[in-house]
C-alpha cells in the first residue's frame, strides 16, 4: 500500500521536473533568442533618435534636450531624446549615406580645444573614434567608404603621393559620425557649438566640386 | 487534450519567463565586461564591435549615444563608497584621486538618465572650473540645498547616480587594472 503511494508520488514528482524542465528550457532560448535580436528590433536605438532630427550627409548640431517627447515629471528636465549625455559636451552629427559615393569630414580642431569624433555604424557599434590630436598641423580629414567603394577610391591614387586623408570603411552604408565639444566651463558653450558646426561633412564628389570653383 | 493544454501553458509561461529576463537584464543594464573600481562601474567596451550581446542589447534599447574608446570612459555610481545607495535625503560628497585624462566632467542624473531641474542651472562640473584648494585637492558636494564651495544641485529627497566621465585618457586601453585609490571615493554628507 504504501509502496504504491511512493511510486506515485515519484512519478507525479518526475513529471512536474519535467514540465519544469521545459519551462526553463523554452525561457532560456527565448531570453538569448531576445538579446541576440534586440539591437535590430529595438526602434528608439540611438540612429533612429537621431535620424528623426538630423539630415543626410551633412553637420548639423544636436540641439541640448533634443527631441524630448514625454512631458518632464516636476522638477526633471524633459526625458532626453539620448538619455546619460554629458551636458558639458555640444554634440554634432553627420549622418551620412555611403549610396551615392564616399563621404568625407573635414575638422580643423583648435589646438589645445577638445575635439572628439566618432563613427558608430548603423547597428549602433562605434567603429573608429579619435579626438582632436589625430589633427597634423590643425587639419583632420577622413573618408568614409563602404568595403564595395574601396577599389573605385583606390583606384584615383596616385602612385608616388600618399592620401591625405585618413581612410575608414564603414561597415554599414549607412551610419553616423557624431561630432563632440567640451564646454569646458558653462560660458564656453556657444564658443563649443561654433567648433562643432565648423565641422565639414558631405559627399566626396560635392565637396570636391566646391574645392574646385 | 490535457497534455496539448499543459503544453501550451509550458509554452506560455516559458516566453514569457524568458522576455521578463530579458527586460530585466536590459533595463539593469548589466554586461559581462563590466570595471568595478570602488562604487564606479564602467563599460569600457560598451561602443565596441566586440561588446558583449548584453551590453548591446541595452544600449539599443535605451538609445544612448555610447563613447568611442578614444574618446573617453564613462563610469557611474548608484552608491556611495560605502555601499549605501544614493538619494538626496543625504548629501555626498566627492573627493579625491582623478585618472590621468585631458578633462573629466561630473554629473548627477536620475537612475534612468535623466538631468535634474537646477535651480542654479548647473548640471555638471568640469575639471576646468572646479575649485581646488592650494594643494590643487578638491571637493564636490552633491545636494539639494546650496552648499557653499563646488556644489552640484539634485532634486530633494530622490535617488540618483552619478556619473564620471574621462575624456582623452589612456584609462580607456587599461581600464581593467584602474585601481579604486586612482578614483574619486564618494562619502555621505549630512543628512536633511
Amino acid at each position: 500500500m504504501t509502496g504504491r503511494f511512493w511510486d506515485g508520488a515519484v512519478d507525479a514528482l518526475a513529471r512536474a521536473a519535467m514540465w519544469i524542465l521545459a519551462i526553463g528550457a523554452i525561457a532560456g532560448a527565448t531570453h538569448l533568442v531576445s538579446i541576440l535580436a534586440m539591437p535590430r528590433l529595438a526602434p528608439q536605438d540611438a540612429y533612429a533618435r537621431v535620424a528623426a532630427v538630423a539630415p543626410t550627409n551633412r553637420v548639423a548640431l544636436l540641439p541640448e534636450g533634443w527631441g524630448a517627447q514625454s512631458p518632464s515629471p516636476a522638477g526633471l528636465f524633459p526625458r532626453a531624446a539620448a538619455p546619460f549625455e554629458d551636458p558639458a559636451l555640444v554634440r554634432g552629427v553627420c549622418l551620412y549615406d555611403l549610396a551615392k559615393g564616399p563621404v568625407r569630414l573635414i575638422a580643423n580642431p583648435e589646438p589645445e580645444r577638445l575635439l572628439l569624433l566618432s563613427f558608430h555604424s548603423r547597428r549602433g557599434d562605434v567603429y573608429y573614434s579619435m579626438t582632436d590630436r589625430s589633427a597634423t598641423r590643425g587639419h583632420l580629414e577622413a573618408l568614409l567608404f563602404s568595403p564595395e567603394q574601396q577599389d573605385d577610391v583606390e583606384a584615383n591614387d596616385s602612385d608616388d603621393e600618399l592620401p591625405r586623408e585618413l581612410r575608414i570603411v564603414s561597415p554599414t552604408p549607412q551610419g553616423m559620425a557624431i561630432i563632440s565639444a567640451l564646454a569646458e566651463t558653462a560660458g564656453a558653450k556657444a564658443d563649443a557649438r561654433a567648433r562643432v558646426a565648423g565641422v565639414v561633412c558631405g559627399l566626396d564628389r560635392d565637396m570636391a566640386k566646391q574645392a574646385a570653383n | 487534450m490535457v497534455l496539448v493544454f499543459k503544453s501550451i501553458l509550458v509554452a506560455l509561461v516559458g516566453v514569457a519567463l524568458g522576455l521578463a529576463i530579458t527586460f530585466k537584464s536590459v533595463e539593469r543594464g548589466v554586461g559581462f565586461e563590466a570595471v568595478h573600481v570602488g562604487p564606479w562601474t564602467g563599460w569600457p567596451k560598451s561602443g565596441a564591435r566586440e561588446a558583449d550581446p548584453y551590453a548591446r542589447a541595452a544600449r539599443a534599447r535605451s538609445g544612448e549615444i555610447p563613447l568611442g574608446i578614444t574618446e573617453g570612459l564613462a563610469f557611474i555610481a548608484g552608491q556611495d563608497s560605502a555601499g549605501a545607495p544614493l538619494n538626496s535625503r543625504c548629501d555626498a560628497v566627492l573627493a579625491g584621486a582623478t585618472p590621468p585624462a585631458r578633462f573629466w566632467t561630473l554629473t548627477a542624473t536620475t537612475p534612468d538618465g535623466r538631468f535634474f531641474d537646477s535651480p542654479a542651472n548647473r548640471r555638471e562640473f568640469t575639471s576646468s572650473e572646479v575649485v581646488r584648494d592650494a594643494t590643487g585637492a578638491f571637493s564636490v558636494d552633491i545636494a539639494a540645498a546650496a552648499r557653499p564651495g563646488n556644489w552640484l544641485p539634485v532634486a530633494p529627497n530622490q535617488a540618483f547616480q552619478l556619473v564620471f566621465r574621462l575624456y582623452d585618457t589612456p584609462a580607456s586601453a587599461s581600464a581593467f587594472t584602474l585601481e579604486a585609490a586612482q578614483m574619486p571615493t564618494i562619502a555621505r554628507g549630512r543628512c536633511a
